[in-house]
Formats: structure tokens, sequence, C-alpha cells
């Protein structure tokens, strides 16, 4: 009969389909992977929270909560271009300043990507957070949500991470996070702050890479 | 009554794949982000090509089906929505079990092709009904 005909053909398209997103979802253009994340940042100094040359004459601050959609959006879809076009020449560093006031599940995220600074790891970590972000206070944050990221971390030692998660300089990093944001009059994520020779600027919210190599420029 | 849907669908479908390619947050109601965790996320696009064009191509079959008359339309129609409403009830799925969290366009196409698949299922029907 005809009508089967065309319900059974439109339950195998639409398998189909399901199976191609489930394979393929990740050829956006955003790395889903560990060896993407690996790729990215290999090669690039990475010491705790700042990613680049310590002789790099410019410096963005990055004002990040790992719950925040928007800081979502700026990590997976602007920041690989930051850090192929122009932190890898040197010309650009980044520190990251974590921050938690979007939820009490904010703070869990940031101790884990300290925790994982702690090993030099900061960037990858942080970055396969925000690839597998969840909707902001919804409770995705568990330990086995982050012990996951840590475990697809190259090069991290997990027991050694799940320790430092505990650690005193965690602690003391985030509250000197908060405090660096407060003086500089950050209250929104992601709030970018770059300086250099030439001055300084700050861009809030998603911008592209034109948009932050413009504002690299004006401070070089 | 078909076509309208489709066209309401052409309209999200459009509006959401011009937010992809022009790097924008979708507009959201509710303020918590969902949309664009959701659009975002690794799941709203297939092999480079955003599930939000997939949607355009849906619709527009649906739109050409209201369009035509005779036998070949009416299953045309069918077959388009009930592939429609599988995939969104499968992406509705991974909205709600695995990215925890709700575009509320992709609620609403999906809505829509749920009406869709009603009135093609009705328009099936009184075919097979017909002498």
């Amino acid at each position: 009969m005809l009508l089967a005909l065309i319900v059974a053909v439109a339950i195998l398209v639409a398998a189909l389909m399901a199976l191609l997103s489930q394979l393929g979802g990740a050829g956006g253009g955003s790395s889903a992977s560990s060896e993407d994340v690996g790729k990215l940042y290999s090669g690039i100094p990475q010491n705790g929270t700042t990613l680049g040359k310590s002789s790099a004459p410019v410096t963005i601050y990055l004002y990040e909560d790992f719950q925040c959609p928007v800081c979502g959006q700026f990590s997976r879809k602007t920041f690989p271009e930051v850090v192929d076009r122009s932190v890898r020449g040197g010309k650009v560093k980044v520190v990251s300043e974590p921050l938690t006031f979007i939820g009490s599940d904010s703070v869990p995220a940031a101790r884990a990507a300290l925790a994982a600074g702690e090993q030099n790891r900061y960037w990858p970590y942080a970055q396969l957070l925000f690839q597998n972000q969840g909707k902001e206070n919804s409770g995705y944050v568990t330990d086995e949500f982050l012990k996951s990221q840590a475990e697809n971390t190259p090069g991290l030692d997990v027991g050694k991470w799940s320790s430092d998660l505990k650690v005193s300089s965690v602690t003391k990093q985030l509250q000197a996070a908060q405090a660096k944001a407060q003086s500089a009059g950050v209250n929104a994520t992601p709030t970018l702050i770059f300086s250099g020779p030439g001055g300084q600027t700050k861009l809030v919210g998603l911008y592209d890479y034109e948009q932050v190599s413009q504002a690299i420029a004006q401070v070089e | 009554m078909l076509g309208a849907l489709a066209v309401v669908g052409l309209l999200i479908s459009g509006y959401l794949t011009w937010v992809h390619y022009a790097g924008v947050v979708p507009v959201c109601v509710g303020g918590s982000g969902g949309c664009e965790t959701v659009q975002t996320s690794s799941y709203a696009t297939i092999f480079g090509v955003p599930v939000a064009a997939l949607g355009l191509v849906g619709y527009s079959g649906l739109l050409l089906a209201a369009l035509l008359r005779g036998e070949a339309s009416v299953y045309l129609g069918l077959l388009v929505a009930l592939v429609g409403t599988l995939f969104s009830a499968y992406l509705t799925y991974l909205e709600l079990f695995v990215i925890h969290a709700i575009c509320e366009w992709c609620v609403a196409s999906a809505a829509l092709m749920v009406g869709a698949l009603i009135c093609t299922a009705f328009e099936a029907w009184r075919l097979a009904k017909a002498p």
C-alpha cells in the first residue's frame, strides 16, 4: 500500500538524518574532540591561566563565566581564530579571569579549570567546558561532567587534577579574579580588556575576529 | 492551511539560518540563553550545514505540496511532514536530554511540523476515501 510505503520511507529518511546529526555534528567549525583541542594549543606556551608567550606586547584579559552562554559562543566561534592568528605568532597573550556570578554551578566549573591550570592545562580544559556547555544553572556541572572533561584534556593527569580541585591556590586565584573584576568595573561576561603599549580598550559581549583584531591594533 | 504553516516555517528556518551565517545571537524570550546554547551546540549543524537550512528545504517542500494540485502533491506533503515531524521529535529529545536547553524557535518549528502532519494526513485520508 502506498501509504505504508510513504511512512516506511519517512522513518528511514528521518533515521538517516538523526544518524548523520550524531556523526557530523562537529562539522560546523566547532571542534568538539580532544584531538582538536590538543591541536589548537599545541606549541603555544601555557602558564596557569595565561596563554601565549610571556613576552607578547599585547595582553587580553578575558573575564568569563563557564556557565555564560555568550562566553561559550565566543570560545567556540571566535577564540580559535584569535589563538591561531594573534596568539600563536607571539603578538598577543590571553589571561583568563574566571568569574562565578551566574550561579553556584559556576564555582565548581571554575575550580576545575583552575585545577587543570595547576598542570598548565587550563586552556584546553576551559575549551572543553565551553564545547560541552549546558543551560545555565540547570545543574549540568556534576562531578562526572567535570571529570569527563578532565579525561578528555590531552596531557592532564586526572588523579592530580582531582586532588588540586581543593587546593588553596585555586581558591586564591578565584578571589583574585573577582577582585580584579570589581576594580576594573567588569559587570558582564564576556568582557575583554585589551592592554598594550598603545593603551587600553574594552569589548563586552560577542565579537568576531575582525573586531578583536581591531582592538588589538588599537593598543599595540 | 498547509501553505500558511509552510510560510511561517520558512520564516523561522530562514531567520535561524541567517543567525547562523551572520554569527549573531538569536532573539530569545525568557532571557535564559537557551536559544544560543542550542544554536551553538554541535547538534546545530550536520557536516557544516545548519539544521535550520534543512528546515528551509522541508518547509519549501511543504509549500510546494500546498500550492500544487493532484495526488502526487498530497503524498509529497505527507512524506515531508512525516520526515519533518520525526526529525523534530529527535531534535526535541536532544534539547531536553542531551543539550539541556530549550530554543523556543525550535519548539515553534516542531509544533508547525506536527500541524503540517495533521493537515497532510487529513488530505491523504480524504484522497484514500474518495472513490
